[in-house]
């Protein structure tokens, strides 16, 4: 008898192990923040629905392969005359894998001379860097790079 | 909390009035996310990052940027500038625990 239960409490503990990994397995891939914002929201929160479209003249540099995933330089520079008619708006920087997506919004001027933001963002791991650029027309240009990380650098 | 290490430098060194130059703002800030474990206590640091930084000549602001923890510890932003004169260029940021400092730089144009 004693036997016999024994092995029935094995079983019991193997189907509730069986049962709780996968759901904590997944808990710890995407530890999601109080800022935790998809990809697709933050897009629309900014566009408002309005379609995005990737243009030649949003260049982004990032580099391919990152070493190290804490500290990832990007350059955006965008090809604007940057005059009171006809300017960048804002540059939105986003990381389409991190649990928030968004890294930084930059409201330009004209008295800037011309459309360039750098910094220095981190990543969770291999991933699209994203530049979303809104002129003074109203129009959404935007541009991504693939950045390999061979060394997470949240948490 | 005293002080934050920050520094502003422009490129190239000698500008005249009119041309554009890069400024490049950096500050020393921890910007922890909030999902990070602290490995000797297990417990998690809390979140505590620069969220708003402001360009201003002047005090006229001319950039403002609203930023969140994917960028890196002690970060940098480079933006473009372009000279009208003489001036003051002065950056105040903002962090989630209530931290306000600012940084200036005097613009002297040659020419």
């Amino acid at each position: 008898m004693q036997r016999r239960s024994f092995l029935r409490g094995l079983g019991l503990v193997a189907a509730a192990s069986a049962v709780v990994t996968p759901t904590m397995l997944m808990g710890a891939e995407a530890p999601a923040g109080p800022n935790a914002l998809s990809i697709d929201d933050a897009i629309k929160a900014i566009t408002g629905g309005k379609s995005v479209v990737a243009s030649p003249k949003v260049h982004m540099k990032a580099p391919e392969i990152a070493e190290n995933g804490a500290v990832v330089p990007v350059t955006v520079t965008v090809d604007s005359p940057m005059t009171d008619a006809d300017h960048v708006k804002a540059i939105h920087i986003f990381a389409t894998k991190n649990s928030n997506v968004r890294c930084a919004d930059v409201m330009l001027t004209p008295a800037n001379g011309k459309a360039m933001f750098a910094g220095r963002v981190k990543l969770g791991e291999s991933q699209d860097v994203m530049a979303l650029v809104e002129t003074s027309t109203g129009e959404f240009l935007s541009a991504s790079q693939g950045v390999k990380v061979t060394i997470g650098g949240c948490g | 909390m005293g002080k934050r290490k920050s520094l502003i430098k422009i490129k190239p060194k000698k500008y005249k009035s009119g041309e554009i130059v890069k400024v490049s703002f950096m500050v020393m800030h921890p910007m922890e996310t909030g999902l990070r474990k602290d490995k000797k206590t297990g417990k998690i640091v809390p979140a505590h990052y620069i969220n708003e930084v402001k360009f201003m000549f002047d005090d006229k602001v001319f950039t403002t940027m609203k930023t969140w923890e994917s960028l890196s510890t002690n970060p940098v932003f480079t933006i473009n500038f372009k000279v009208p004169g003489k001036g003051e260029l002065k950056v105040v940021y903002t962090d989630t625990q209530g931290e306000v400092n600012e940084k200036s730089k005097k613009i002297k144009p040659k020419g």
